[in-house]
């Protein structure tokens, strides 16, 4: 896939300076999440478990596979590349056991899932987050 | 060797055994230690494997974990177990077991026997699981259990395939060895000790070398047992050859060892024999015996002692034989001389040879006795003597030497024979032994000379009585039985007397001392006993230089001949001349010949002195004749000059060297001459006297003057001894005898010479007497021989001045 590669190479070269636009994770403000650790964050994105303190059941959103802000997401969460996660969730999938989290196309799709139920968890730009959403963790931290 | 070699000792079945012992016991030791090795590795590797397929599960069963995800872990450990060596697998979240599974027991493809060791066998891999995200957050562990059964089977099976390729390795190995050993080694060997152990050496078969083993050493091998058995073949020979002759050459010397004369053994030191033959056996007459080995001893030696020394002496000394008689007691009772001869063999046995000497020995005894014996008188001889005094010290007390001397026994034993003399001799013998005291010696020292010692005698007095009463005994007449003799004999003795330690210091010198009284004795007459005087050795000693100057005027010529006229007294006319011996002495002046004579007599130069004066007299015979003086020349002969010193051919040989007729010589002899050997005195006075040489009888009156010397000599002359002369005048005596002389001379039809003629009146006398002859003093002295013309021509001139009463001339 030539195309593939050229983006990746493109992520490659630019991502230092796109790094800087920070990724904040938003949750419904209502869903008494204050605030989330790092550690939380990978638990529930990686699948380890979703079911959060508050007896709330968390549900993650992810960017498709293909957009810059999933690769710099689990790059600066878990230093891994979008091809290891998905490697990772390959092994689970059969198990069924857990999911990967579910794929939105849009930014603005995420935030109305986020906005509209307590317990889902999406990850955009600190810039596009808005008064639907409340900022628990922020990734670059 | 008894010949087969049982293949079970060959050297094929010993190799092969040792061959197939020392592979096993490498292929033994080699397989065990290297299955041990392969056993550790296969050990090694299961657990290693087991490690990798950890490995190639551990992402997985971390993420697993890490999700909590039993479905996956249990995936994970199912899929473990399709590995055979695993017999269960546990995977566990913190305390939790996520998921596990096990083997069946019955699946365990070594089921059974590996139940019991794979309990006690248990291996297992235990691997901690991280998180995916966190390498450094421990989130669970795996845990493997192997099958220890499967893996022993597993480790056992590559063990024995590699043991059994190994051993069919070795095997392989050793057999290609034992195979080139058995085709180029012992092969060629066993059948070159098959061939060696049929072969005939000495019969010429020699080994052939195995083909192809001309430069090995196989074939070196043989070339040299090829060799060595020539070599042994031809020893063999050698040493029969040399047997052989060894065994002739033994039964030779067993042959003479056997038939030998002398005695010949070998026996050890200490007298034991190992073997001697029959002449020994003999000669040391040693027992018959055989079951008891021989000893030297056994014979019976007067000393067997001294034979084991000397037996000792030359085995220790080493310087070859040694020999000594010994005397031997016989079966007899006789006694038997060994000359025992030892040499040492060298292995400590020593060889003796034994002869007889016994018959020597007796000689030899015998002959020693003889040496100090004098056989007619059982006497001691004159070395008995002085062995007897040979050693004489200064403390031994003194003794008398009294030598004896017989007067005139020379002529009893002419006159009457040996005989008769040996009887004399042995009566003398038995009236000395008379005289004798124990210690005393008696001994005859010569023909007629005897020596006594009287021990303990050192005074002269007594000596002289003791002298005088042994002369009278040995004067009284000896009755002799021997031939015809009937008158009993008489002997005069002479004795010289020595003393020790007076006269001398031993036998010799007082012997000397002894003959010199003797000879002084015997000088004064006989019949005399003289005792020892230190002048009489004075007197021997000028009498010895008197010799000496006499042998060198002999040699020198030097003898003088003075010539005294001899006066026909009927013509008043010379006659002849008798011819003087005078010695002009250097030292002592003129010698007179009664002194000179005798001695020359007594050293044997009167033959040559005589000689000498005989060819002097006639040389001036012969020139007075040619001067016309036609006289004889008148020579005194010596009794010793008679007969071979002055053979009447000599004589008359000088006369024909000087060209003299024999009537122009006459030979004056004594009463001596006539009162030797009647016979030949007779023969050399007739032998001259046929020749024409006269013949005159000088100093008749003095002597035994026996008329039957007149009657049985043929003589022409009588010379008148001076001492009747002298006193004819004075003495109607010595005027009868002389007149009974010249009466008998004219009677027998002799001439009458008188000597001493001094003074007219006695010339008066003989010429009333009728004597023929007369020579003296008064006619004229002896004179040289060119005086004597001179004296000559005075006498005839005194002659016819003088009157001449009767000349029947």
């Amino acid at each position: 896939m030539p195309a593939a590669h050229l983006v990746l190479l493109f992520w490659i070269a630019v991502a230092p300076a796109l790094a800087r636009a920070d990724l904040v994770l938003v949750a419904h403000p209502g869903s008494g999440i204050e605030r989330l650790t790092r550690d939380e964050v990978i638990n529930i994105y990686l699948g380890r478990y979703r079911l959060l303190d508050s007896g709330l059941n968390a549900e993650p959103l992810d960017h498709p596979a293909d957009a810059e802000a999933r690769y710099r997401f689990y790059r600066s969460l878990v230093n891994k590349s979008p091809a290891e996660i998905n490697a990772y969730w390959a092994r689970l999938i059969f198990s069924g056991k857990t999911r990967p989290p579910r794929v939105v196309g849009s930014v603005e799709r995420m935030l109305e899932l986020v906005a509209a139920s307590p317990g889902v968890l999406a990850y955009v730009d600190r810039s596009q987050a808005d008064a639907r959403v409340k900022i628990v963790f922020d990734v670059s931290d | 060797m008894d010949g087969k070699v049982r293949w079970r000792q060959g050297i094929l079945a010993r190799s092969l055994l040792a061959a197939v012992v020392v592979a096993l016991l490498v292929g033994a030791v080699a397989t065990h230690g290297v299955g041990s090795i392969v056993g550790a590795r296969a050990h090694a590797l299961a657990l290693t494997r087991l490690g990798e397929l950890l490995d190639t599960v551990e992402r997985t069963a971390s993420i697993a974990c890490f999700v909590e995800d039993e479905q996956l872990g249990k995936e994970v450990a199912e899929g473990l177990l399709r590995n055979s060596e695993v017999r269960r697998v546990t995977i566990r979240v913190g305390d939790r077991e996520l998921a596990g599974a096990e083997r069946a027991a019955g699946k365990s493809r070594a089921a059974g026997e590996g139940d019991l060791a794979g309990a006690a066998n248990v291996r297992t891999v235990d691997r901690v699981l991280h998180s995916p995200f966190d390498a450094a957050l421990a989130i669970g562990s795996i845990h493997l259990e192997a099958d220890a059964a499967v893996i022993d089977a597993w480790v056992r099976n590559n063990t024995r395939n590699v043991s059994l390729l190994l051993a069919g390795q070795i095997a392989l190995v050793v057999g290609a060895a034992l195979a080139a050993l058995f085709f180029f080694v012992l092969r060629p060997i066993k059948a070159t000790s098959d061939r060696l152990h049929r072969l005939d050496a000495a019969g010429g078969e020699r080994l052939a070398i195995p083909r192809g083993h001309r430069n090995t050493e196989v074939g070196r091998l043989v070339g040299d047992i090829n060799q060595l058995a020539g070599r042994l073949v031809a020893t063999l020979e050698q040493e029969r050859a040399l047997r052989s002759r060894q065994e002739i050459d033994r039964r030779k010397y067993q042959d003479l060892f056997d038939h030998a004369s002398s005695g010949i053994f070998v026996a050890e030191r200490f007298g034991s024999i190992d073997s001697c033959n029959p002449a020994f056996i003999e000669l040391a007459c040693l027992p018959d015996q055989v079951g008891r080995a021989r000893r030297l001893t056994d014979a019976h030696w007067q000393d067997p002692g001294k034979l084991l020394a000397m037996i000792g002496a030359a085995l220790d000394g080493g310087q070859g034989a040694c020999d000594d008689d010994f005397l031997l007691q016989g079966r007899r009772g006789d006694e038997r001389w060994l000359r025992v001869t030892i040499a040492p063999l060298g292995d400590g046995s020593v060889q003796g040879t034994v002869t007889d000497v016994t018959q020597r020995k007796r000689e030899e005894l015998s002959a020693r006795r003889l040496a100090v014996t004098d056989a007619l008188t059982g006497l001691a001889n004159r070395t008995g003597l002085h062995r007897r005094f040979a050693d004489l010290r200064p403390d031994d007390g003194p003794f008398a030497l009294v030598l004896i001397d017989l007067d005139g026994f020379r002529q009893i034993n002419d006159a009457l024979g040996f005989p008769v003399g040996d009887e004399l001799l042995a009566g003398v013998a038995a009236r000395l032994r008379e005289f004798l005291a124990s210690g005393d010696e008696i001994a005859r020292i010569g023909s007629d000379e005897f020596a006594l010692a009287w021990v303990g005698e050192g005074d002269r007095q007594a000596l002289a009585a003791r002298v005088e009463r042994l002369a009278a005994r040995l004067a009284q007449p000896y009755a002799i039985a021997a031939r015809d003799v009937r008158t009993p004999l008489a002997v005069g003795v002479s004795m010289g007397l020595a003393l020790y330690p007076h006269d001398g210091g031993d036998i010799q010198q007082l012997m000397r001392a002894a003959e010199l009284a003797l000879h002084s004795a015997r000088s004064a007459g006989g019949c005399a006993c003289k005792f020892y005087e230190p002048g009489l050795q004075a007197a021997a000693v000028h009498k010895r230089r008197l010799e000496d100057d006499l042998r060198a005027m002999v040699a020198g010529r030097g003898l003088d001949l003075a010539f005294q006229p001899i006066v026909n007294l009927r013509s008043g006319r010379v006659a002849g001349a008798e011819a003087l011996l005078r010695w002009p002495h250097p030292a002592h002046g003129f010698v007179a010949p009664d002194v000179f004579v005798p001695l020359a007599e007594e050293i044997g130069l009167i033959g040559a002195i005589g000689r000498v004066a005989l060819d002097d007299a006639c040389r001036h015979a012969a020139q007075w004749r040619r001067g016309g003086l036609d006289i004889y020349v008148s020579v005194n002969v010596s009794a010793r000059q008679i007969p071979a010193d002055l053979a009447p051919a000599a004589v008359l040989d000088i006369l024909r060297r000087h060209g003299l007729p024999p009537a122009a010589l006459v030979l004056e002899i004594t009463e001596g001459v006539l009162m030797g050997n009647v016979a030949v005195a007779q023969a050399w006075i007739a032998s001259l006297r046929t020749a024409g040489v006269r013949v005159c009888l000088d100093d008749f009156g003095t002597g035994y003057s026996s008329l039957s010397y007149l009657k049985r000599f043929p003589l022409d002359t009588v010379k008148i001894d001076k001492s009747f002369v002298r006193d004819l005048c004075i003495d109607a005596g010595d005027r009868a005898l002389v007149a009974a002389i010249v009466a008998m001379a004219r009677s027998l039809g002799l001439n009458a010479v008188a000597e001493g003629v001094e003074d007219a009146r006695q010339l008066e006398v003989l010429r009333d007497l009728d004597c023929g002859f007369g020579q003296g003093y008064h006619f004229s002295r002896p004179v040289a021989a060119a005086e004597l013309a001179a004296a000559i021509l005075r006498i005839h001139g005194a002659a016819s001045a003088a009157p001449v009463t009767e000349n029947r001339a």
